[in-house]
This record gives C-alpha cells, structure tokens and sequence, in this order.
C-alpha cells in the first residue's frame, strides 16, 4: 500500500473512479463529435468551448459545495438572475461598475445566508427552505427595474466603462482565452483548495456524511452549511455579472434552471447527491462533458429536442453507471476481506 | 484510589414528555473503572451525554476536576479531557480513519490541513492500541470492530483523562475484548478515569472497580464491585429477580425442517450443510468475521449464492431473493434491527403489516383495515410487546421490544424457520430474558429457529445444538448442554493450515 505511485495515490482518494470516468468520457465525446465535424477541433470552437463552459463550472463547483454536505441549492438560478438585474440596473443608473459589483455580491451572499440558516439551524428540508428563496430571489430580479429588462449598461456609466465591464467578464482575452475561463478558472482554483485542504472542506465532507458524528466531534454544522451555501451563491453572482456582461444589459429570466445544469455537471463528475464524497475535478469534467456536448450537438445541427434527450441520458448514465461500479466495489472488497 | 475528577449530583435533564434523569447523582475517581449499569431506558446514555457536553442538564451540578460546569459542549468537554465513545458508532463513514480521529480539531500550518502530520499522529496512536488499520483507510470500508478500535485511539489522542464507553464491547469479538480490556487497564494505569457501560454483566469480573446502577432515570446504589453478588447487581437493575438468565424448555426434537446442503456463497460462505429440526434451537457460534452473517444472508437470498441446495420439509425449494425465502417460510430477523429490520418511522401496525401485505389485500391490493388491525392485535398480544397501540412508531420502543416487532412481523405468516442474527445485541438484561422466551416460544410451536450470537454464554445457555463457524466453513457441532467455552473456541479457531502470505499487502 505504501509503495502507490501518485497516480495510484490519486485513485486512491473516494470518487476518484469517477472522476476518471467522465474525463475518459469528455475525451470520447469531444474526439467523437470531432471525427464527425472537424470543426470541433479548431480553435475558435475550442475558444468558445471554453468560455461556455465556463458558466458551467462555476454553477457546478456551487452546487457541489452544497451536494457535498448533503443538501442542494434550487436557488442558483435565480440568484443568477438577481445578480444580472442588479448589477445590470446599478450601471444603467450610472452607479460605478466596481461599486456595482461589490454591491451584486453583497445580495447574492445574503441568499446565501438565509439558505444556511433555513437549512442549518432551523434544520428546514433543503429542498423546501431554496425553492422559497429562489422565488424570493427571482422575485427581486424583477423588481429591482420595475418588471422589465434593462436598457444597455453604456447607457448609466458610459461607453468606455461599459465596455470595459463587458470585455472583463466576457468579450475579452488573455493568453488567446477568453477572461470568462480565466475567471472560472481562478474561482475553481481558490475553491478546490478551500474544499481539498482546509478545515472547513474537511467539515463539509464531514457534515455530509454524518452530521450527528460531526456535531458529536465540535463541528459547527451551521455555520458549516452556511458556508457552503455562501460558496453556491458567489459562484451564482459571478455567473450572473458574466451574463450581464454577456447581454449588455440585465435579462429578468437569466439563469433560468441553471440549478439544475449545476446538479448535472456535479453528478456527471461523480459528486453524490447524498453527500459526504466527492471532488471538485470530477465537477470540472462534469461541467466539461455537458458543455462539449452542447456544443458537439449543436455542431452536428442536432435538434434542441435531440440535444436535451441526450443530456438527460447521459446525466442518468453517469450515475448508473457511479451505482454500478459501486455495488460491484462492495463484493469486491467482501471478497478481499 | 485517585481523587475525585468528576462528581455529578442532583442531576435532572427532562425531554419533552420525559423525565429522563431525575435526582441522579454520580462520581468519578481518577484510575478506577466505574461500571454504570442500568436497563435499556435508564437513563445511563443522557448521563454520559451531559458528562460529554452533549446534553445540557436542566438542574443539579456538574463538576470536572475540582470546576463546576453549567453548560458544556462537547468541544469544552474535550478541551478538558473527556472523550466518549458512543454506543451507535459514530462516523462520518466517507472520511478516511485519520480525518475522523481529527475531526472537529483538524491541524493546520497556515490556512491548509496538514495531512501528513495528522496521519502520523493517527498512525502512532493506532499502534499504540497494536491494532492493523492504515490511518487513510474510508472508514465506512472497515468492519465495526475496528471502528471501534478507532474511537479508541481518537479518545487516546486527544489525552482524554476521562473515558466514557458507552457498549464498547457489543460488536467485539472475545479476543478483541481481551484487547480492549488490557487497554482499559493501560488506561487506569496511567490514572484515566474510565465509566464503562455495558450489558454484559459478566465482563465487570474483569475489569470493574465500582459500579453505580441507575433504574428509570433514578440513582439507585453505587459501591465496590467486589461487595456485590451479581444477583444484587441485576436486581437493583431491574427492580426485581430474575430467576433464570437463561430459561430453558425441553421439548422433543421434532422431524427434520430445513436442510442446507453444500451451500457457497462467497469466501466466507464455503460448502456448508446443516439441517434445523422442529422443536430445537441451534445456535451458530464464531467469531466476528467467521461468515456466520454472510451463511443468513445467503440462505435468506440477499447476496447471491454460487451453489447449494435448500430443503424445507423434505423438498427443495428455491431461494433467488428475500421475497421467496418469506414465501416458503424462511425468515430472517437481521443483526441491525433499527437498519434492516425496522421501518422505524413507521407505526408498529405498519412495520407488522409490511411483510404480509399479500395476505392483508389479498388481489386487489387494496388494504383490508380491519384484517390489519387483527393480524396486529394478535401479534401483539401473543409476544407482550409493550406499547400503548399499534400506531405508536417502531422506533420510540425499547430494543427488545422492537425485536418482537422485527419477529411479529414474521410470525403472523406462519413462518417455519426464523434465523435471528444477533437477537440481544444492545439488550438489557430483562429484555433478553425476554427474547429468549420468545425463541423458546417459537421452538414450541415446531418452528425451526437458528440464531446467530458472539456471545457465548447465550449461545451455551439458549441453544440445543450449537454450530461453529470459523472462515467461512463448519469447524464443528456440539450438544448446548455439555459444550465448554473452550471447546467453541477451539473450534472457532481452527482456520485452514494456509501458507503465511508473507509481504504481500492486506
């Protein structure tokens, strides 16, 4: 046992298996859909590939946060579409963008924490205590302009800053990327640490898995689901400004069912939906494979009907599939033992 | 004996509905073994809880180390050196044996986990206790004796000073007991005090200094172990004498119900035959890990089998899944009552009727009330389960109640062979009178009965015949009335003659 390798190590570690998994199964699709396409392969698509995935991802590594402890957050979405109208309203009104931001993200944050409290101390079904505040949330997305969309953000802070906000979050490159990756990535990057190597990623594992033992072991269970659901609504906030930045402008119903694309691209990667395993690699190939999959479909001019049919497949598959090799790992160490 | 290091009076902790703890008065000294002992429902687990900072006490003092205490939790607890070791294992079952022992006081340099620290720590502690277990083991993957190890060596690491072990031996084996045992002494030597809960009275012989018995929230008594009979001690228990520990009936052997023949199912399922006769109760004796639980499992159709016949009443009969032993007649009361055997969010009435749906609505499926109710009734009255009606969840009853609850449920279908696997795991003394007057009540009637037990002074004192497992194969049958511990034993150890695999990995 001490003589594994890295890899070995790697594999090692809960839900590795999966993980492997849906990137074997990325690799597949994407070279799949690029034999039938080349297209596929050019960079330009690869570019947007990236970008698009990008929303995925950051839906994915929130929801997987909350997943991980045992819970879900239906919020997402609209907390998505709050932060785009909020934002998206503060700049029209010609509030300095940065300032706008700082605020978008003060908002989200505080559905965040009313999810941790619902769900943590007042021990509300989690189901129930986020599809109450993702009404809430979608509700404030409208009011925030009076019950419609926004005009054009350069139309409250100017041209240039308009400009400026939309190239930063998603018209612009760097290093032949789009910023939106950049983002994502660096979101995903502080997150992973936080949940692979710190103490309230151990607890988030730990809550997920047992909540009695963890309380039982001085754990704070509800400032530890808070705190998972105060990821899940930074992610959702950043996505929200990227549409913004997307749109030019706030759309009411942006971010409409992301929760879900969330829930699908942690699942795809091997994050329980029971809680206690499961790692934010395994939702970076989630988010990946959903993405290419899209984009593959959609480059091969598959219907939109064929294209959802496949992803609900695919979504059911991959946790068969995580079932399966579960159940077969079980006899395998009976035998062994 | 040491100074005083904990010392609880008039402790009262009231749930809603409850008095749990009333006027309860406890003491600890450094370097001894307190045995706390009381039925199921005493009030022993809510004391230790208040000890341990997971209850808070409603009246009374709590004093630990000279300090008085009016709220604790369970970090203060641990902060002052009192470690507990729940009876219901308590896991985060995902997390590897290193991050549960650090669970909740997690080492850091900086913001970041040190891992590596952590597992070394985890790794010496677990040596310590000379138990094999890889520290980055997935906890959920281990068998529950060395869970238990782990609590262990968790409470070892965090210098407890003061140990609560609440049933700490009820999924040991006896070697494994022996183990602990000498840790427990290590322990006191080192001047932990320890407060030990268990129904197994006859463990205290080995390691208990004092003992303080408690009865329906209430202190009774408390003194040195050596100045009571354990007449005394079950007495002041239950209130009253239990006359037999283990109630015998003769009844003549009966024809030949059940045969297992050359049955496989696994490693530890490896060419066993047996035949269970009316009117007798065998009981399958061995030590955990010997395959005892995996032969019902196979038998009753939850895992697959490779090969093997089963024969009931002469003919055979297939078993795919659990579905067609119940049909024939074969049932199974599991070792787990409230994971596998109960419904436990469901009444009484529904737990009793879930098995026998088929017989309750008949074809159209639709449930026939007022059979319900009677099936129910009957069975409720027939094995005095305690509970003011039906729909009262299974869940709030006592653990042997429950298992008459796990046994109705199969005894309104005329069964005619129940398998019980661990029936008294966890059960207070009264209560396993109980079960066992149950089982010879089954036997009465020519039911075939088996059970599985670890302990074997129930296997010796219940079972007419007594079968020995030891890896997977029958070592061994012995007479209930002349086996010797040491004859079980022998041949619960009599593994195959194997090579020594040396350094290949475990």
């Amino acid at each position: 046992m001490k003589k594994k390798g890295a890899f070995g190590r790697l594999l090692a570690i809960k839900g590795a298996g999966s993980v492997l998994t849906a990137f074997i199964g990325l690799i597949v699709i994407y070279v799949a859909f690029g034999i039938m396409n080349p297209k596929v392969f050019s960079i330009m698509n690869i570019q947007n590939l990236l970008r698009s995935m990008s929303k995925y991802l950051l839906i994915g590594i929130g929801q997987s946060f909350v997943m991980i402890t045992g819970n879900i957050d239906l919020s997402i979405g609209s907390v998505v579409g709050m932060s785009a109208m909020t934002s998206a309203t503060l700049m029209t009104r010609g509030v300095n963008p940065f300032l706008a931001i700082l605020l978008t993200i003060l908002c989200g944050l505080i559905v965040g924490v009313v999810n941790g409290f619902l769900v943590g101390k007042f021990k509300l079904p989690p189901f129930i205590a986020t599809l109450g505040t993702m009404f809430v949330a979608r509700g404030i997305g409208y009011i925030v302009n009076g019950n419609r969309n926004t005009d054009n953000i350069a139309s409250g802070i100017g041209k240039e800053a308009g400009d400026a906000f939309q190239n930063f979050f998603y018209y612009g490159k760097f290093a032949g990327i789009f910023n939106t990756f950049w983002i994502a990535l660096v979101v995903f990057l502080v997150f992973f640490f936080l949940l692979a190597k710190t103490r309230t990623g151990r607890h988030i594992y730990a809550i997920g898995s047992n909540v009695d033992a963890a309380r039982l072991s001085g754990v704070d269970v509800i400032l530890t689901t808070t705190k998972a659901y105060l990821v899940s609504a930074f992610c959702s906030v950043v996505v929200g400004l990227i549409l913004a930045a997307q749109a030019g402008m706030g759309n009411m119903d942006a971010g409409n069912t992301y929760e879900m694309y969330g829930v699908a691209a942690g699942v795809i990667g091997g994050v329980s939906p029971l809680g206690g395993s499961g790692i934010l690699l395994g939702t970076f190939a989630g988010a990946g494979v959903w993405q290419i999959l899209e984009n593959g479909l959609n480059m091969v001019h598959a219907q939109v009907g064929i294209q959802r049919i496949v992803i609900g497949v695919i979504v059911v598959m991959a946790v068969l599939l995580d079932v399966v090799m579960r159940t077969n790992d079980k006899k395998g160490f009976k035998k062994k033992s | 004996m040491g100074e005083k290091i904990v010392s609880m009076e008039h402790i009262t902790k009231e749930f809603p509905g409850v008095k749990a703890l009333d006027d309860v008065h406890f003491e600890l000294e450094a370097g001894e073994v307190m045995a706390l002992l009381g039925e199921n429902g005493a009030g022993k687990s809510t004391l230790v809880k208040i000890l341990s900072g997971v209850y808070t006490l409603d009246h009374g003092s709590l004093n630990i180390f000279g300090k008085d205490y009016k709220s604790l939790t369970p970090n203060m607890a641990r902060e002052v050196g009192v470690a507990i070791i729940h009876q219901e294992l308590n896991m985060c079952r995902d997390l590897t044996v290193c991050q549960n022992m650090y669970l909740g006081r997690e080492m850091k340099s900086g913001f970041v986990l040190n891992n590596a620290k952590m597992e070394k720590e985890a790794r010496k502690y677990l040596d310590e206790l000379g138990v094999d277990i890889d520290p980055r083991q997935v906890v959920g993957d281990l068998p529950v004796s060395k869970q238990q190890m782990i609590e262990i060596a968790k409470a070892l690491s965090i210098n407890a000073k003061i140990l609560i072990m609440d049933e700490p031996t009820s999924a040991l084996t006896s070697r494994e007991i022996e183990e602990l045992f000498q840790i427990i002494h290590r322990l006191k030597n080192q001047g932990c005090g320890i407060v030990y809960i268990s129904h197994r009275l006859e463990e205290l012989a080995h390691i208990a200094d004092r003992v303080t018995i408690m009865r329906d929230g209430r202190f009774i008594t408390q003194g040195n172990y050596a100045d009571f009979t354990m007449d005394e001690i079950i007495a002041n228990m239950v209130g009253r004498e239990i006359k037999e520990k283990f109630p015998k009936v003769v009844c003549p052997r009966g024809e030949k119900v059940f045969e297992v023949k050359n049955l496989n199912a696994g490693r530890l399922v490896r060419d066993i035959n047996f035949s269970l006769y009316a009117g007798e109760i065998v009981g399958i004796a061995g030590l955990m890990g010997a395959g005892r639980t995996e032969t019902t499992r196979a038998i009753f159709g939850v895992d697959p089998k490779q090969s093997g016949k089963i024969f009931l009443d002469g003919k055979e009969i297939t078993i795919n899944g659990p579905m067609d032993a119940i049909r024939a007649g074969v049932v199974l009361a599991p070792e787990d009552r409230k994971k596998d055997g109960l419904c436990t969010k469901l009444s009484i009435r529904q737990n009793i009727a879930l098995p026998n749906l088929d017989v309750i609505g008949g074809k159209s499926g639709i449930i026939n009330k007022k059979t319900e109710n009677d099936m129910c009734d009957k069975a409720v009255r027939e094995l005095a389960i305690k509970t003011p009606n039906l729909e009262v969840d299974a869940a709030t009853l006592s653990g042997g109640n429950q298992q008459k609850v796990v046994v109705a449920k199969w005894l309104a279908r005329n069964s005619r062979v129940v398998i019980f696997d661990e029936p008294t795991r966890g059960i207070d003394v009264g209560a396993k009178v109980e079960i066992y007057h149950l089982m010879n009540q089954l036997k009465q009637r020519g039911i075939a009965v088996m059970f599985v037990s670890s302990e074997m002074p129930e296997v010796m004192g219940v079972a007419d015949r007594i079968i020995v497992m030891c890896d997977g194969r029958i070592t061994g049958e012995l007479k209930g009335g002349e086996a010797t511990q040491e004859e079980i034993l022998r041949l619960a150890t009599s593994f195959e003659n194997k090579m020594a695999r040396e350094g290949e990995e475990v």
